[in-house]
């Protein structure tokens, strides 16, 4: 008997394996037709559009740049003179000294004449303690606006420049991200252009900068970096940009919206209490939690997204960094799919409730620990003798073949839409990437991510308890500051 | 997985019963088993005896373990237990022959079976594999004993199911995968090839446009034959979708960039080539985008002559239809007032209302514009938009009219409204910024206090000041505090030194409205 429920729990995983890699296929495949949908009436749109008119149109809404800075004090100056000098008639560009303990905050008080004002701080959205806000006595400098606060983390320096912005959008960046001079103009785009949603975020696409010639604050040569690892994450990055996102922004379902380049509808972000600074995933938490307000409070919205390469920003190309990246990336994909669990499966919040949202939590949360079963599900067949080569290596082929066409169709489509890899030999090393990823990149990062499951468990960073707990409503952050304010 | 649970349980059970059966392996071939019987010498209860037609076998005969006794036809021996008795005579040739007794009873072959299997599976006996190993080569041995393993053919149907599954999925994905790629290289393909021919004819269009341009003048040009236009641009390349659209690309570009007779010798080129046919036509189409660049066309070549087939496009389903053909119209109508924008049922988008500001500021300068049609408009975003038209084209002359309607106007917009005066300057509507200082929508409130800063009076700040008391929300209250402190600023500070020990904010909030790098922010 022991014989059979051994044998029939083998039969059963393997279906289960087998209906997870036609599932796997469907989805990319599905994903694949509905970018290139999207794609396609991106550019057909963009052919009748003129940005030329937004700069100083009086109709164009104002923009907020947040870049927290924390030891940036080697680039900070020429980080801030290239956000200033963007081609936008109505912004200002906020920097949030998150503690440094180097000199970022002389050096800004030195190159822009800045002074202390007498800022009223409001702790809307609850923060770390501020020291002080500055403005230049320089009118030149008349939109910088720099302030420095203890040291709180990204979200938390987030925050406090949302209680300190002005303007109706909000543009949450890096501040190392090198912007191409009409960004502001291309990501606002979609906030006026809508009339029937409310559109509460729009997420932008990020380009590779390491190995490329930068001039003036714009890339002017494009080149694939060198190391094995920079040109895959170049080909990652297509994969996820111009074949992920815009897929899921055809349908409406965008749950991520990149934390180095987002815009953000500021009088949403306030309502549902700005970032949550217990996860390490802040930038996809929001995002979700905006969405998840949205739905509770029955209001018809849209997240969209730019598929124009408009920042750049440099990737790590060491593996001990980028395994860094990657676990602590996990950590906070299992956070927000933790927080907001309610969402999953359930039709009140739509295409994400059904689709993005299971996406997220079997194929990127789950993924590496399946692939782990699948390889121990490979090696029990193979101890007790009920291991068929032939099924094992069709399902090895259609999955590698599966990598290589979306990973060729993400490159496929960056040259037929965009073509910034003019190069021949670009495109070589980029093809040899793809051949090569899913068996000297990818079990790195599967490893990777297996690791950022394991620190969850441990309880490494994050919140917990709270976390497991998840939130009751999108409004239950700001509750809970509320609590902990008044305790 | 929960509701995949139910699924896994059913899947389950029906597959109970088979795997169990499975579990004896008591070979069901009479060859087979007679062999393994032989190897096994004896099972308790289990006999046999051989029936032999005449003439008498000799081998088994020659065996003198069997009593034969004869009977009507052959003869027939006696009841053995011993299965080694059956010697090395091949098994196939005593299968036909040998017939199985339990207890002494003649049974069938499957009852015999079934009798040793319920005695494996209680584990009264083992089954031995065989210990000396074949008597005979092994490949006739294979031969006779076909390959049975333990658990073989446990799940054969899902086993075969899932290759021919995988094996589908492959064949699916391939098929998909190669279909795709084709599509793309043959839109790669194709979009180089289309981008040599531009080029190619674009150098071909370059001279003959320059030539008609500068060295005739426009009587000449409007004189031309058709053969006359035909040296210069011939009929085959004319029907050559991609050379017209160079051309109407170049004469569109070269528009933009000149003006006067110049203008006009192109319009007449554009016409006599019959390219604006081609713009009107592409507009009856259905794909949006080439009904989008047929208006641009006709925006672009000023071909006014279209303006009816344009207007049905204002209302049009599709966002950019509807945004080109109220531009065209704007752009071109020199008579037509602003109706079509009036009676748009579609909401006005911001990037729309900022594309026919830009439009509606330059022809306002040459002719009169009638924007009160706007106010009168069913659609809410159109009248918003005239009041932001009032505020931008600076109309003092309509506020009167703005004033009359402003009691009965939804809060978003009054809030509009509020705005429009403020930059106006409108002191005369005071009564009204104080009746919207008492709305409870935040927004309206908030604009309302802005204005107030402005064109407030002494029962502004009253209001003002009872409001700022009671106020909680700190940007408001910062709000309230600054247009007091503009409307005057002994009241301010007399407001301050009052309340400021019982309200901490109210003195952060001073010195911040007192600081002039702050008097934006």
């Amino acid at each position: 008997m022991y014989s059979f429920l051994f044998f029939l729990i083998l039969e059963v995983v393997g279906w289960i394996f087998l209906a997870l890699s036609f599932g796997v296929i469907l989805v990319y495949m599905t994903m694949m037709i509905l970018s290139s949908l999207e794609l396609r009436d991106y550019l057909r749109k963009n052919q009748f559009t003129d940005y030329g008119d937004i700069i100083t149109s009086p109709i164009a809404p104002g923009v907020s740049m947040l870049a927290p800075a924390f030891n940036e004090g080697q680039t900070i100056v020429q980080n801030v003179k290239s956000l200033l000098s963007l081609h936008y008639g109505k912004f200002e560009v906020v920097i949030i000294n998150d503690g440094s303990k180097d000199d970022t905050l002389e050096k800004l008080i030195e190159s822009f004449e800045l002074e202390k004002t007498s800022f009223a701080y409001n702790s809307d959205i609850e923060t770390k303690p501020v020291r002080g806000v500055y403005k230049s006595r320089n009118m030149s400098y008349r939109r910088l606006v720099v302030i420095d606060k203890e040291n709180g983390g990204k979200a938390d320096a987030l925050n406090t420049g949302i209680n300190v912005a002005s303007m109706e959008l909000l543009a949450c960046i890096d501040v190392d991200c090198i912007l191409s001079s009409d960004s502001i103009s291309r990501m606002v785009r979609p906030f006026m252009e809508e009339t029937n949603r409310k559109v509460i975020a729009v997420g932008g696409v990020i380009g590779i900068a390491n190995n490329c010639d930068v001039q003036d604050g714009t890339v002017t040569r494009y080149r694939v970096p060198e190391s094995i690892l920079g040109k895959f994450q170049v080909v990652e990055y297509f994969r996820a940009f111009l074949m992920g996102r815009m897929a899921w922004s055809r349908i409406n379902a965008l749950m991520l919206i990149s934390g180095a380049f987002g815009f953000f509808r500021a009088d949403i972000v306030r309502k549902v209490g700005g970032y949550f600074p217990k996860t390490v995933g802040e930038d996809m938490e929001l995002v979700v939690r905006m969405r998840r307000y949205m739905h509770e409070q029955g209001i018809p919205f849209k997240i969209g997204f730019v598929p124009d390469l408009l920042c750049w920003t440099e990737v790590p190309e060491s593996e001990e960094i980028l395994s860094r990246q990657r676990n602590r990336w996990m950590r906070g994909t299992i956070e927000t799919l933790q927080l907001h669990k309610q969402i999953n499966l359930n039709p009140k919040f739509g295409a994400v409730g059904m689709l993005t949202f299971p996406y997220w939590t079997v194929l990127e949360k789950n993924g590496p620990i399946l692939e782990v079963l699948g390889l121990v599900y490979t090696l029990v067949l193979l101890l007790v003798g009920d291991f068929s080569a032939l099924y094992f290596f069709a399902l090895l082929v259609m999955m590698y073949l599966l990598s290589l066409l979306v990973s060729s169709f993400s490159v496929l489509y960056e040259q037929l839409a965009f073509n910034y890899y003019k190069d021949k030999k670009d495109l070589k090393k980029l093809i040899w990437t793809i051949l090569s990823e899913p068996f000297v990149i990818h079990p790195k990062v599967v490893w990777w991510g297996i690791k950022g499951h394991w620190d969850f468990v441990k309880g490494k960073g994050g919140w917990g308890s709270m976390i497991r707990q998840g939130f009751k409503s999108a409004e239950e952050k700001k509750a809970l500051e509320t609590e902990s304010n008044t305790q | 997985m929960r509701r995949l649970l139910p699924l896994l349980l059913i899947g389950v059970f029906s597959l109970v019963g088979k795997v169990s059966s499975q579990e004896m392996a008591v070979p069901t071939q009479k060859p087979v088993l007679i062999e393994l019987l032989r190897i096994q010498h004896e099972i308790p209860g289990l006999g046999y005896f051989l029936l032999l037609e005449d003439p008498l076998d000799s081998t088994l005969v020659q065996n003198s373990g069997f009593k034969w006794t004869r009977y009507d036809s052959g003869w027939v021996s006696g009841i053995k237990e011993d299965f080694t008795l059956l010697g090395a005579v091949d098994s196939d040739t005593v299968s036909s022959r040998l017939n199985f007794t339990i207890l002494s009873e003649p049974v069938a072959d499957s009852v015999a079976v079934q009798y040793i299997s319920q005695l494996v599976s209680r584990g009264d006996i083992d089954l031995p594999l065989a210990q000396d190993g074949p008597q005979e080569d092994l490949v006739s041995y294979a031969l006779k004993s076909p390959y049975a393993p333990v658990y073989g053919n446990r799940f054969s149907f899902t086993a075969d199911l899932k290759i021919f599954i995988v094996t589908g999925i492959i064949l699916t994905f391939f098929v998909f995968s190669i279909s795709m790629f084709i599509v793309m290289l043959v839109v790669k393909s194709r979009k180089s090839k289309k981008e040599a021919l531009e080029k190619e004819y674009d150098q071909m269009v370059v001279d003959p446009l320059t030539n008609l341009l500068f060295e005739k003048d426009l009587d000449e040009i409007r004189k031309m034959t058709e053969a006359d236009f035909e040296s210069f641009f011939p009929k085959h390349l004319l029907q050559d979708l991609v050379y017209r659209e160079v051309l109407i690309d170049r004469i569109i570009g070269l528009n933009k960039k000149m003006k006067g007779e110049f203008k006009e010798k192109l319009k007449t080129l554009y016409n006599r080539l019959g390219l604006a046919k081609v713009s009107v036509g592409k507009i009856k189409l259905s794909q949006w985008h080439i009904v989008a660049e047929g208006l641009v066309e006709i925006n672009e070549m000023d071909l006014f002559e279209y303006l009816p087939e344009v207007k049905n496009l204002t209302n049009s389903s599709n966002f950019q239809v509807r945004s080109l053909a109220v531009s065209a119209m704007l752009n071109l109508s020199e008579k037509s007032d602003l109706s079509f924008l009036r009676d748009q049922t579609y909401p006005l988008s911001q990037w729309q209302q900022m594309k026919y500001l830009r439009i509606i500021k330059f022809v306002s300068q040459q002719r009169s514009l009638k924007i009160e049609m706007l106010f009168e408009s069913k659609n809410k975003s159109i009248r918003i938009f005239g009041y932001k038209l009032v505020r931008i084209l600076g109309r003092i002359d309509l506020l009167e009219m703005l004033s009359s309607m402003a009691p009965n106007l939804e809060d978003e917009e009054k809030a509009e409204l509020l705005k429009t005066y403020l930059e106006l300057g409108a002191h005369m509507e005071v009564d009204f910024v104080n009746s919207c200082l008492e709305s409870k929508n935040p927004r309206l409130l908030m604009q309302a206090v802005k204005a107030a800063k402005v064109l407030g009076d002494e029962s502004t700040l009253e209001i003002l000041l009872g409001k700022v008391a009671e106020e909680r929300e700190f940007t408001t209250k910062l709000q309230i505090m600054r247009s007091i402190h503009e409307l005057d600023k002994s009241r301010f500070e007399q407001f301050i030194s009052e309340y400021g020990n019982s309200d901490s904010d109210l003195l952060r909030v001073r010195d911040h409205i007192l600081d002039p790098r702050l008097a934006n922010v």
